[in-house]
Parts: structure tokens; sequence; C-alpha cells
């Protein structure tokens, strides 16, 4: 008997894994999400392997600092400062990744939090909290963060947590209408029935449904916050000296586009494939999550 | 045992900004339910059988009325006779006492260990991210009934107890048949030993054969552990097998109630004798009379005045609640289709209030003429009392109608229909 | 009634390729369904009753083979023999893509068939209609798709018909029948108006005063300008040309509106006028429910296969639909395929019963037989757990169904059969043992 449950496990398992690696772009998204977060890791805790001293501030080459096009010795060539283009990027997958993957978690646990509750308890407070969310849909994106951005001060923590500010809400709405449905199930009412407290009913029963959809979610957000991140650093909103990072680097191109148009396409192409893998990638996991794929 | 009073439970349901209305999904429901007994609640989808299941288990709050737990026949008697003489001091007392709606803080926890409910979807009423062992033993834990090692042991008894051994413990419930999660949710009911359990329509989505080992293991529960039961379902089969008592629904309101036998073999209202008739029997070529009823099932926002089953009784007469408009929409059916070529087109009826009903360029004596022709197909003139010619119209007065109330017949059930009203006096 | 067999089932099977492994629905189905009968067909969840009605629609999903068997219509027609045994492999894999396409070239090539010969009511009541469409709109969507030809003869010759002819006809109804009206309608050329006068006559709910006029009132009901040239041109078989295939379309369509009120106001529902222009989400379960299986009806088809048109709904509204199909059995002379788990229902329309239990068909015969003297032990088993008042315990086989990716070899029920015995593992025939009564269990093999 113990031996064919755990044969049902692995079966599910199977089933996931042959639903996922059946959708062949998922599996180029994923590959491509992988080399990110290797690259990523890899830069954390050993840049030596890479050949980078310090990650997190860019090499300047003072000597020639007029970009260079790809070569044997430069790859991808360099750019402004001349700064290698190849090292660079990989230099910056590390800040940007970290950065977005911080402010789409955070967002998503603040957002979670708020709109389990507020779906739960329902009435004045599931009002309020619809009206914030109102306003702040109301707003794009940009404006927001610049808006918050500038309130709090130019620095790179007030960057991050003005975009958490952005996109909790985003969550908010999401984790309360799968909390909207997941209530109406009779499971919630057994509990009830049972004895179980509200608490206690929010955490064990619904948080854990509400996880697989919003983890898909995340992958699907971890693109776009990314490209928002670098588009601010682009604008020169962040005091960014040195940093390496992706939007910076185009930025720094940018002068030079009619001489040296590889200078701003290479970091704008690590930003457009990574928001494409990882879109690629979620659509590949919401099938594993969503039971007809599974059925059929 | 458990003894519910005058349940009612209204729904708002927005049907634009303005108007607020309400869906009376129970109206008025009394309902006593024994020790170690099976009380089986029949009725067609809405008539409020699932409502009144959940407000028993106090997972619902009624908009009125009270339900005493754990009481006897002296509690239950002294509140009726409260509620007779209006003595509001006396069911305040009493209602703190045993209302399950008023109990706090550890009393509340020892109530939810004593009753507990089993739903009709097995697929959605076990969380599919927890294992067997923990959905079984939420309920211990939550009302501090067992913990830790004690409370596993017990659910593993549970389980060898549903049938289904010691190795569910650690499934998952996707991985469950329907009659397997169905084991397990009664298992987790059971889970804290309780005296009452609502049974929402356990078996409608199972498979005859399973449907019987279910039935089976709830009888042999109630035998071995005197469990108290309230099960709801609209398959009479069931109902007819299991139960002791039947209680028969229709639009919020109980219709019949009473022991079994004679419910379901003789059943007196003529709900209960046209929904016992529509059962299909495994008898084929049986002949038998059969009611169909016609029409639909009555709108709960905008009940019918009088007997709420009245549009669609087959013997309804003169009390039983007909309105000018339900007589106006049958005169004129019968003037503009049916006896067309006496009438011709200048025919003009109309409702003048809530009794009277005039009707333009028609004669007295050919209107009382089809009236009574058509009376017996028509229920709704039989509330016609007195048909009089005036000066250019003609003047329809109507009955006054009656409101039914449970009448206690000779032996012992109830009934609500007008047609027992008069036993009930001599009895 | 029965007067030989308008579909013949032989050996059918039916297999489903999933990603968890190949479910065998059907395995070998032998199974008659005979003119002007109700052929009832009864089984637990999964035994693979709706797979055998969306087999004879041929509407079987991209995932499903017929390695096996026929369907032959009355007429020799073998509705599977473009797909048996002719399902694309890719070494052990199926070819979905390849498969979809063979299934829908039959499809093509049965449709006409299909629609007006056989329909289906839909196990799942709410994907059955469209719920963006009138009511009225998809029943004369229906009758457009499959006989155009009726709408242009229905419509043309109210065009024609007189105030006089219509007289006529009310009084050769009277006197002679409706035989009478048919040869009137014949001679005056003016066929496509008796079922509009029948129609309207055998309506139950009217004094025949009221149907006079209504039936003189026809030859008020005039086509615009437009209308009568576009279906003119279409009665010329130029329907195929845009432009006047979109003046005909609107035309056609008003006249499958009056087709569909015929229709619902036969099957007993009140104020057809505006159910036609209602939509799905606006009718009760049960009148729905009339709806669908007036579409089902809407070409007098010769077979409908009913799959559990009652188990969404309750015991007075399931009545209703029981004796509206009682009636209809009486009216039309169609054979009806009644798919049901509930054998108390079964009881009460069929004329004949078909048991099935994974995949096979366990035991035919009439009901009476079924009911009376069960022969298989499965067969007694579903009648011993139906619960009354006076059983005391219910007695089910033990274990569950089949898994229908294994199917246990020899008589599937031999697992859970109490008169199991080894012999039973290989047994694998079906038993006349009487002419209309067939058994497939080893207990009856010298019993012939
Ligand atoms: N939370 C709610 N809000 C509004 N209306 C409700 C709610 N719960 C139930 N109702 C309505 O109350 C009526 C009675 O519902 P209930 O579920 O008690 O009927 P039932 O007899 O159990 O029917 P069924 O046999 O279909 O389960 C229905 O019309 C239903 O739509
Ligand atoms: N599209 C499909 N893909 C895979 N397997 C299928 C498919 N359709 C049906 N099956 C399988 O075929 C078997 C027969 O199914 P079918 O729906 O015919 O049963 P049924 O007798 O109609 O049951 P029910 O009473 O539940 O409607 C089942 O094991 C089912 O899981
Ligand atoms: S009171 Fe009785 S007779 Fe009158 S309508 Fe109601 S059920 Fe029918
Ligand atoms: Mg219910
Ligand atoms: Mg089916």
């Amino acid at each position: 008997m113990e031996k064919r449950m755990e044969a049902k496990e692995i079966e599910g398992l199977r089933l996931s894994l042959v639903i996922f690696f059946s959708n062949k772009t998922a599996v180029v998204g994923l590959m491509i999400f992988m080399a990110y977060v290797i690259d990523a890791l890899l830069m954390q805790f050993a840049p030596s392997m890479l050949g980078v001293n310090n990650p997190n501030a860019l090499a300047f080459d003072y000597s020639n600092t007029i970009p260079q096009p790809p070569s044997p010795e430069h790859i991808l060539g360099t750019t402004y400062f001349g700064v290698d283009l190849l090292q660079a990027i990989m230099q910056a997958i590390r800040i940007d990744l970290g950065y977005s993957g911080l402010i789409v978690i955070s967002g998503a646990l603040i957002g979670a939090l708020f709109g389990i509750i507020s779906a739960y308890a329902g009435g004045w407070f599931d009002e309020i909290l619809m009206r914030i969310t109102d306003i702040f849909f109301g707003i794009p994106y940009l404006v927001l963060a610049l808006g918050v951005g500038f309130a709090l001060g130019r620095t790179i923590e007030s960057m991050i947590i003005a975009l958490i500010i952005v996109w909790w809400p985003l969550y908010e709405r999401y984790t309360r209408s799968l909390t909207l449905s997941i209530k109406e199930q009779t499971f919630i009412e057994a509990a009830k029935a049972s004895g179980v407290s509200d608490l206690k009913i929010m955490i064990k029963h619904i948080f854990p449904n509400t996880l697989p959809p919003v983890l898909v979610q995340i992958s699907l957000d971890l693109g776009v916050v990314m490209a928002i991140f670098a588009t601010l650093t682009f604008i020169g909103f962040l005091p960014t000296g040195n940093l390496p990072e992706l939007g910076y680097l185009t930025s720094l191109g940018l002068n030079y586009i009619q001489i040296a148009p590889w200078a701003t396409i290479f970091p704008g192409l690590a930003i457009t494939i990574f928001a494409l893998a990882v879109n690629l990638m979620g659509d590949g996991l919401r099938d594993v999550i969503d039971p007809r794929r599974r059925s059929s | 045992m458990i003894a519910a009073f005058g349940i009612r439970k209204y729904f708002n349901v927005k049907q634009s900004m303005l108007s607020n209305l309400m869906l009376k999904a129970v109206d008025g429901v009394d309902l006593k339910i024994r020790k170690g007994e099976i009380f089986g609640l029949v009725g067609e989808s809405g008539s409020g059988k699932t409502t009144l299941g959940r407000i028993l288990v106090g997972l619902l709050e009624p908009t009125e009325g009270d339900v005493l737990f754990d009481v006897d026949e002296d509690v239950t008697s002294r509140y009726e006779n409260a509620l007779l003489k209006g003595d509001k001091e006396e069911l305040e007392a009493l209602s703190k006492k045993y209302s399950i709606f008023k109990k706090r803080g550890n009393n509340r926890k020892i109530l939810r260990r004593k009753m507990n409910i089993v739903f009709q979807d097995p697929y959605s009423s076990l969380d599919p991210r927890m294992r067997i062992i923990d959905i079984v033993k939420e309920p211990m834990i939550a009302t501090d009934y067992l913990k830790g090692e004690a409370a596993e042991k017990r659910v593993l008894d549970l389980l060898e107890e549903v049938g289904l051994g010691k190795s569910f413990a650690q499934r998952y419930p996707h991985e469950l048949s329907g009659g397997q999660r169905q084991r397990v949710a009664i298992a987790r009911a059971l889970a804290t030993e309780p005296e009452f359990v609502v049974l929402d329509e356990p078996t409608s989505a199972l498979d005859v054969s399973v449907q019987a080992q279910i039935l089976n293991l709830l009888k042999k529960l109630k035998q071995e552990r005197e469990l108290t039961m309230l099960l709801i379902t609209h398959n009479i089969a069931v109902v007819s097998y299991m139960a002791d008592r039947v209680g028969v629904m229709y639009a919020g309101k109980l219709m019949e109630v009473g022991d079994k036998i004679q419910v379901l073999k003789n059943p007196k209202h003529p709900y209960t004798v046209s929904l016992i008739s529509a059962v299909p029997q495994p008898k084929p070529r049986s002949i038998r009379q059969r009611i169909v009823l016609k029409g639909e099932p009555p709108n709960l926002i905008f009940l019918p005045r009088g007997c709420i089953f009245h549009p669609r009784c087959p013997f309804a007469f003169e009390e039983c609640g007909w309105s000018t408009d339900e007589i106006v929409d049958d005169l004129s059916y019968l003037i503009s289709s049916k006896y067309y070529e006496s009438f011709g087109e200048s025919v003009s009826i109309r409702t003048k209030d809530e009794n009277t009903i005039i009707i333009e360029n028609a004669k007295a004596e050919l209107i009382s003429e089809i009236v009574e022709k058509e009376k017996a197909n028509l229920k709704s003139l039989t509330a016609i009392k007195k048909i009089t010619q005036e000066v250019n119209y003609v003047e329809i007065k109507i009955h006054d109608f009656i409101t039914p109330e449970l009448y206690k017949l000779d032996d012992g059930r109830k009934v609500a229909c007008l047609l027992f009203r008069a036993e009930e006096k001599n009895a | 009634m029965s007067e030989g067999p308008v579909i013949k089932i032989d050996d059918l099977h039916v297999y489903f390729f999933t990603r968890r492994g190949i479910y065998q629905a059907l395995r070998g189905v032998n199974l008659t369904l005979n003119k002007g009968e109700v052929l009832g067909l009864a089984g637990e969840s999964g035994s693979g009753k709706s797979t055998l009605g969306l087999a004879i629609m041929g509407l079987l999903p991209r995932n499903a083979i017929i390695p096996k068997g026929s369907i032959i219509l009355g007429n020799g027609t073998d509705l599977v023999e473009k797909i048996r045994g002719k399902a694309p492999f890719k070494k052990d894999k199926l070819n979905l893509r390849k498969n979809e396409l063979l299934i829908r070239n039959l499809n093509k090539h049965l449709q006409k068939i299909r629609g007006k010969r056989i329909s289906m009511v839909f196990q799942e009541p709410m994907t059955a209609l469209n719920p963006v469409l009138q009511i009225g709109y998809q029943i004369a969507e229906t009758v457009l798709y499959h006989d155009a030809e009726r709408l242009i003869r229905r419509a043309l010759a109210r065009e024609k018909v007189t105030r006089e002819d219509l007289r006529n006809m009310i009084k050769i109804l009277k006197n002679e029948g409706e035989r009478g009206i048919y040869e009137y309608a014949l001679k005056a050329g003016l066929n496509g108006i008796e079922e509009q006068i029948f129609a309207i006559w055998n309506r139950e709910d009217i004094h025949e005063a009221k149907k006079e006029k209504m039936i003189i009132d026809l030859a008020k009901d005039k086509l615009g300008l437009f209308e009568r040239i576009g279906l003119k041109l279409a009665r010329k078989g130029m329907l195929k040309i845009p432009l006047i295939s979109r003046l005909a379309r609107r035309a056609l369509i008003k006249e499958g509106y009056r087709v569909a009120k015929e229709l619902l106001s036969s099957l007993g529902i009140p104020q057809v006028d505006s159910v036609v222009k209602m939509y799905p989400h606006e009718l009760s379960g049960g009148m729905r429910q009339r709806v669908v299986i007036a579409i089902a009806l809407a070409n007098n088809p010769d077979v409908v296969i009913l799959d559990e048109p009652t188990s969404a709904l309750d015991v007075t509204i399931q009545a209703q639909i029981l004796e509206l199909i009682r009636n209809l059995r009486k009216k039309t002379n169609a054979a009806f395929l009644f798919i049901s788990h509930d054998l108390s229902v079964l009881a009460e329309v069929s004329d004949r019963i078909a048991i099935m239990y994974a995949g096979k068909v366990m035991e035919v015969g009439r009901v009476e037989q079924i009911f009376e003297e069960p022969l298989h032990p499965y067969t007694k088993m579903l009648l011993d757990v139906i619960p009354t008042m006076e059983k005391d315990t219910l007695k089910p086989a033990k274990g569950t169904i089949p898994d229908a990716r294994y199917p246990p070899p020899g008589c599937p029920f031999a697992p859970r059969c109490p008169f199991a015995k080894e012999d039973c593992l290989k047994f694998d025939r079906e038993i006349a043992v009487t002419k209309d009564h067939i058994v497939s269990c080893i207990l009856y093999e010298n019993k012939k």
C-alpha cells in the first residue's frame, strides 16, 4: 500500500513535468530563465569565476572610452567609458534580477495578505481597500513610481519601495478574486462547521490554495518589473554612478547610437529576452496548475 | 434534543441600485428532532432545505427564530408556552441557556464538538491541499477535543470505521474516488463524537452501488451510537429507506411532517401527494395515479398569498389565496382564446381592487355559465363569489382567503393545507 | 411496434488515448435499436454510456479511436467505416493532429445524415445551448442548416395560399382527417402549408373557433418584397450566391422562428411567443431541457439519443419531462436511446433496457424481463441497491468499478461477483436465453 501511494505521488509529479515539457516554448523560457539565475548566483557567490572583482561596480577603462565593436576580446563589444558589455551585462543581471525579484515577491506578499483578509472579511475593510487599489490602478505605473520615488528621495532603496507600493495592489486584487472563489467552496464551510477559527481558515486553507496561481503570476511579472526598473534608471531617475544595471547600461550607449548601435542593443536585448522568457515559462506553469490540462 | 422555532431566513437580493428585495429562503419553520432519530427533509430544489440545515448547525444565523440544542420535552414546552404568552423574559432566559447562537468562547467549542455537517459535493468539501489525516484531524484540534498522537490514532480508527483503511491517511483528496471522499467527509464529521449531524444530500453525487455502501454505513452508525441525524435530500427513495420521520418542504415552508410510513405511504398534503406520485418506481408498467404538477416552482421573492402552493395545487379551492390578478389572467385567456367566438374583440377586463374585477362589454349570464363550466380545470375561478350585471359592465367579487398553518391530524402528523383545517378542529 | 432495426451496433470498440494511459471505454458492444422503441441504457458512472451515444453521433473527441466494430444504419450505411482501424500512429503514440483531421472529415461526411436522422440531447444541460443566442434563433438555425428547403416550402406555400383554400382545408380536416389535407395541398401546389395547419390544429390549449381563426389568418401572413424575391431565387438553388443568400437568410430565419414556436407549443410550453425571444439563462432548468429536446426533434429525426436528460432536474420536473417523452413516443415514430444511471427512470419510459458495465453490455431484455426476472448478477445487484421503505439493508457488491485503463479479463464483473468462478476470467460471450433476452454471464451457459 505504502508503495502504491508513493507511486501515485510520483505519477503526479511526472504528469506535471510531462505537461510542462510538452510545451516547447515554455522549456526554452525556462532554460533562459535558469541561465539568468545561474549567472546571478555565480555573480553573488563566486564572482571571480566569471572574472569579476567587484560585482557591484562597473569596470571602467578610461584608456579607450569610445564604444568598440564586438571583437574576440570583447565579445559583445564595449560601451562608453570602455566598459566590456558582456561582463557588464552579466554583472547587471544579478542586480536587476535580485531587485525585481525582491519587488515582486514583497509586493505579492503584501498584496496577498490584504487580498485574503479583505475578501474573507468583506464589509467596510474590503470596501476601503477596493477604493485604495482603484486609485493605484487609475495612475500609470511609471508615473506613480516616479511620484513615490520623488517623494521618498532618489535612492535605490526608495526606488524599490516605490515599486513595491506600485505593485502590491495588483496582487491584492488578484488574491482577492482568488479568495472569493475559494471562499465559496464547501471545504471552507466544513472547516467552520468543525470549529476552526477564521484566522486559521485564512492561514491553513485559503493561503495555500491561492499560492500556485500567485506563483505563476509572480513569474509572469518578473519581466515587467525588470523592464520598469531598467526604464527608471535609463531615464536617469536614479543616481547610478557606476552601478551595473541594464537600464543604465543602455543609457550609456545612447549617445553613440549612430556609430555604435550594439552598445544600446545588447543591454536592451538582455531585458527583452528575459521578459519574453519568463512570460513563456509562466504560460507553461499555468498549464501545469490548470486541472483541465492535467486531465486531457 | 434539537428544536427550532419560527425559523426565517431572508436573503437580500439586489435587483437594482434602488430596490432591495428579500428572498425568503426559509419562512417560518418549526422543527423538533428527537434523540437517536433520523429526520428526513425532502423537497424540490430551492425549497430551503440546505439553508435550514445550515441554520440548525449554526453556520448561518436566521433572520428570525431560534434553535435550542440539548433540550428535553420539558424545556421545549416551556419555550412554546412562553411563545404563546409572549413571555419575553422566559424566552430570553431559555434562549440564553440553550440557543446555539448565544454560545461564546469555550461553550461554543463544546457545541462545535457536538454537531457537524456533511455536504453534498464530495469534490469541493475537502481541501485539495491537505492530506486526509489532517482533514479528519481538523475538528479535533480546533475544538480541543484531542491533540497530537491521540488525535492521529483516532483518525486511523475513524478511517477503519468508515471502511477506508489506515493506508488512506497519507493520501490527498484528488487521489480518491467520490465515494471514498464522502467517507472521509463522514469521518471528519464524526471525529469529535458529535450527537447531531446534518447530512446534506450525502449520496446524490454518487453511483447507486456506492450510495448503498454509504447508506449502510450511516445506518450502522445510527444503531451503534444513537446518532441524531437530519438527512436532507431530494431523493424520496433514500429517505424512505433511511428516515424515521419525514418533513416535506416547499418554498421555505414545511408542508407536511410526520412518521415516515404515514407521510410517504399515505400522503395527505396535495404537494406531498403529487411529489410522491412523481417519484419513478422500479416497477415497469405499474399502474398508479400520477399527478404531474404543472407550472414552475414559485418565485421566492414574491410568494403567492394564502397557501403558497395554490397556483399549482390540483385541489385548490376558493379560500386558498387566489388574487384578482390570477383570476383576470385565466378569465382573459377564456375570453380571448377559448371562447373567442362568443365574445369577439371588444371585451375588456381589469382589476378594480383587492377583491373586485370589472369586465366591460360582456354579459353576466354568459360569464357565469363559462365560469361554472371551467371551474374544474381553472381552479382560480372557484374563488369567484358573485357575478353581478351593472349598467354597462359586469362586476365580479372574490372570496376572502385563509393562510394555512400546520394542522395536527389524528394520526399525529401535521399538514399545512386548508383541506385539513376542519379535521384539526374536530380532533 | 418494433419493425426492424434503425441502428445496429456490432462489436464496437472505442479507446481514448491520454497522458495517463489508454482508456478502453467500449470493449465490444452489440446492440440494436428498433424503429419506434425506447431503448433504455443503464449502468454506473464510467461504464461507457455517453461514449456510445457520442460514437453513434460521430462526435468523438480527437483522442478517440475505433479499432474495431461497426454502427450500421437501417439503410446499410456504416457510420464508422471511415475511421475504423485507421487511426494514425507514430510508434506507440496516437498522432492527435492527424486523428483530429480524420474525425473531422468523417463528421463533414456524416453531418447531413446525422442532423436530420440522428440527434442527441447532451448530458451537461448548460453546454447544450449557446448562451448569447435567442432560443428561437437556435432552433431556426438547426432547421435552416439541415433542411432549408422545408423553410422555403413553408414560407412560399403561405405566400400562395388564399383564405378560400384554408376554409376548404378546415372543412376537409373536419370531415376526412389529416390525409385529405395532404392531397389537397399537393393538388393546389401548396405543400408546406399542411404542417402549419396541423401544428395549430393539434394544439390542446385553445378552443376550436380560435384554431380556425388562426388557420385562416395564415393567409394574412405575407412576406416582404425582398424576402419573397430572396426565397424564390433560393428555391432555384441560388442560395450559394452571396447577395441572394443574405436576402433569403433573413426570411428563412424568420420562418425558423415560426417552426420553433410550433415545436415548443407542441411540447407544452406556454407563451411561446415570448419564450422564443428569451436567452437560455432566462429559462428554468426544466424549461431549458425542453428546449434542448425541441432542438433535437426539430428535423423529425429517426433516432434521438437522450443522455441523462433528467438527471439534473427535480422529481416533479423530471416527471414532466418523462411524461413529455412518453407522449412523443406515441406521436412520432422516432426511436429513442434513453441513457440514465437511474433504473427507476428507465422503468418508466423504456420498452427494452440494456445494462452496461465496464464498456460491455451485460444484459439486454424487455423492461419486464429486466425488472422481474433479471439474470445477470450485476443487474440483480443494481436492483438490490435501490433503496425502498421495505428493505432492511441494501446489498451492494464489494469493491468498485474497474479502472477503464486496466479492464479485468473475461467477465468484467467477476472480481466483484458473488457467484464468480475460475472460468469467469475467460468468459466473454453473449447468451440468448430467450429470443429477446440476452445475457453475458457464465451461469447461463447451459440453460439455453
Ligand atoms: N447566500 C445566499 N444568498 C442569496 N440567496 C441564497 C443564498 N443561499 C441560498 N439562497 C437561495 O435560497 C433558496 C433556498 O436555497 P437552498 O440551498 O436552501 O435550497 P435547497 O432546498 O437546498 O435546494 P437544492 O435541492 O437545490 O440544494 C434558493 O432560492 C437559493 O437561491
Ligand atoms: N474524452 C475522453 N478522454 C479520455 N477518457 C475518456 C473521455 N471520455 C470518456 N472517457 C473515459 O471513458 C470511460 C467511459 O466514459 P463515459 O463518459 O462514456 O461514461 P458514462 O457511462 O457516460 O458515465 P457517466 O454516468 O458518469 O456519464 C470513462 O472511464 C471515462 O473516464
Ligand atoms: S391549502 Fe391545500 S388545497 Fe388549498 S392550495 Fe394549499 S394545498 Fe391546495
Ligand atoms: Mg441543497
Ligand atoms: Mg455520461
